[in-house]
């Protein structure tokens, strides 16, 4: 038990130091943040329950009033914004990545991770993100929808990016990447 | 990393945290379940009259958290211009930046530590489910004592990558800023155990 | 060959308010230079400020006429920097591409790159390392690829930052013997006297300030009777 909560608490404080790391700007203007990935790998590394947890106890925290988003952003008031939905949808996405990752064991980790990524991190993640997005700016979800397909490029960019970091972990620490390892936590 | 807590107190900071969290909800409830220009209009006031009441310094840090929303105002506005739809457009724009200003003044004027509290609280009725309130506690602070940990150890790295390239790295650091949390997690892990474990929860 | 020059101009650092370094003006020319000082005297602050990792608040560092913190490119290639913590210092998951790295980033094709580290490696009788996880190394094994990773650059001058923390006595003297026989100029930042007896300069920080200048001869002893009076043992 010592071990799962001390890994969720730590990986909640990695997505929060990930929150302070410049954003990267896109060619096409769009900036994206390390922060994401964060959130897809506590589900790839992790998997379903602790990443969840995690990103779950990250997002209470940063609700509670530390400035822990990318940007600096924080507290009560990211409820009341239009990004609210993806706020609500990170720990979702967290646990559908995870959950994606630990059903496909037999696929080889970076394949895994890249599909648990694109699916519970981008697929996942928008549909509480773009519902949210509709309700607090009153529009149609198509409308919200077109609003944040600029940001695809860049999240594809990140899911791959996650896949290739996971791999990479599991290369050199194969019993901490939980998803897989099947060691009890 | 400081909290979003505003200091010096005001007035406001004295009022338990759980009232305030109540008294969101219903105002933001009724700014989305009365949609008209009335009522938005009437909330948005009184959130301006609440923030000045508090001192003019206060009300200026107030405006300062509001700006991240600029972006969807310009954008909600020019659809609404090009839609020849003002009153629809000024209507959400009032109500989006009121819930926002509402929320933000409660997170200005209770500490962490009773946000935190109250969370804990509302974990209550998860104590059957398995969950140990004392593991939560734990994982919060230590949450908190890790975040500067990480955040110095990705400047080093940062610092590293410069010492031998001209470029940013601000990716490829992201591989030894896991694996250090991965490790950190198991020796502090090996620790908690050295010394008593997490107290059982009952 | 002349010995690179460093020509440290009025450097000073702050950060918030806190002086961290004050005035800091020396050249230095010789090709082994030890920078001494207590923990928290602002060595290790200065050591990030010759290889041009931070800006100093005010004055700059210019060696064989490069400022170092504003060129980066012609910096890299010219100044290297062992760090304290091998753990803060590797970046990639294989020991091949941790030394590849630099070499690209100076320049080399994939191809040059892949030869040159092979060369470095095989200098250091490592080369079945070549594939090997950076993650499965000791502590003293990490520190020999870091300075691999360096040397395989072919700086000028090498900064050394307390470079034995935490290495066991067997591996301080055979690092201890490889750092002797560097042909570049090596500084090395140290609060160990020992270390750098046969040195041909000294420097010796404290406080954020230099406090003295010149032969190991000169200013070791005074650093010495410096820290006795500081740990109340005169």
């Amino acid at each position: 038990m010592e071990k799962a909560t001390v890994h969720i608490a730590l990986f909640a404080a990695l997505i929060a130091a990930l929150g302070l790391i410049p954003k990267l700007m896109l060619t096409s203007g769009v900036p994206i943040t390390a922060q994401s990935m964060g959130i897809m790998m506590a589900g790839t590394i992790l998997g379903a329950k602790r990443g969840a947890a995690a990103v779950a106890l990250f997002i209470a925290l940063t609700l509670a009033g530390l400035p822990l988003l990318s940007g600096g952003r924080g507290g009560l008031g990211v409820l009341a914004g239009p990004s609210v939905g993806f706020v609500v949808g990170f720990p979702i996405a967290a646990w559908a990545t995870g959950w994606i990752m630990e059903r496909l064991h037999a696929l080889p980790i970076s394949i895994a991770a890249g599909i648990a990524a694109t699916v519970g991190g981008i697929i996942i993640l928008y549909i509480p993100g773009v519902a949210g997005m509709a309700l607090m700016l009153d529009k149609s979800i198509s409308q919200a929808a077109l609003l944040i397909t600029p940001f695809l490029p860049g999240d594809v960019i990140k899911a791959v990016i996650t896949a290739l970091l996971t791999q990479a972990i599991f290369a050199a620490r194969p019993a901490s990447v939980f998803s897989r390892s099947g060691s009890s936590l | 990393m400081l909290a979003l807590t505003y200091s010096p107190p005001t007035r406001l900071h004295a009022l338990s945290a759980p009232i305030k969290l109540v008294g969101l909800c219903a105002i933001t409830t009724a700014l989305f379940i009365f949609p008209t220009g009335w009522a938005s209009t009437i909330l948005g006031g009184a959130a301006l009259g609440l923030y000045a009441a508090m001192g003019i310094a206060f009300l200026r840090a107030g405006l300062r958290t509001l700006y991240g929303l600029w972006p969807f105002v310009v954008v909600l506005g020019l659809w609404h211009a090009w839609q020849d739809d003002w009153d629809n457009g000024i209507l959400i724009i009032v109500r989006l930046i009121t819930a926002v200003a509402f929320a933000n003044l409660v997170t200005m004027t209770t500490p962490l530590q009773d946000m935190i509290a109250c969370l804990v609280r509302l974990l209550h009725p998860f104590r059957r489910l398995g969950l140990n309130p004392n593991a939560v506690s734990l994982a919060i602070a230590m949450m908190i004592r890790f975040i500067p940990v990480f955040l110095a150890r990705a400047d080093q790295l940062k610092l590293a990558y410069r010492a031998r390239s001209h470029r940013s790295g601000r990716w490829t650091i992201l591989f030894p800023l896991a694996l250090g949390m991965l490790d950190d997690a198991d020796t502090v892990a090996e620790a908690l155990r050295a010394r008593g474990g997490i107290t059982p929860k009952d | 060959m002349k010995n690179p020059h460093i020509s440290i101009n009025q450097v000073s650092l702050s950060v918030g308010g806190r002086s961290i370094l004050c005035d800091i003006d020396a050249q230095l020319s010789d090709r082994r230079i030890g920078i001494v000082g207590r923990n928290g005297s602002g060595k290790s602050t200065l050591a990030r400020c010759l290889c041009g990792l931070i800006k100093p608040t005010s004055g700059k560092v210019i060696l064989d006429g490069i400022d170092i913190y504003a060129d980066r490119k012609q910096a890299i290639r010219k100044i290297g920097i062992l760090f304290q913590n091998p753990d803060h210092q590797i970046i990639y998951p294989t020991v091949g591409e941790e030394i590849d790295f630099g070499l690209r980033q100076i320049g080399h094709t994939a191809a040059q790159a892949r030869d040159a580290t092979r060369q470095i490696l095989t200098r250091f009788d490592t080369l079945n390392w070549l594939d090997r996880q950076t993650a499965s190394l000791s502590q003293g094994q990490k520190q020999l690829l870091c300075l691999m990773s360096i040397l395989a650059m072919e700086p000028d001058v090498i900064v050394l930052d307390e470079p034995f923390s935490g290495l066991d006595i067997p591996t301080r003297r055979i690092l201890g013997d490889v750092f002797q026989s560097l042909p570049q100029t090596v500084i090395h930042i140290t609060h160990d006297p020992e270390a750098i007896e046969t040195y041909d300069q000294v420097l010796w920080l404290g406080a954020g300030r230099i406090q003295q200048i010149g032969s190991p001869s000169q200013v070791l002893p005074k650093f010495m009777d410096a820290m006795m009076i500081a740990s109340g043992l005169t």
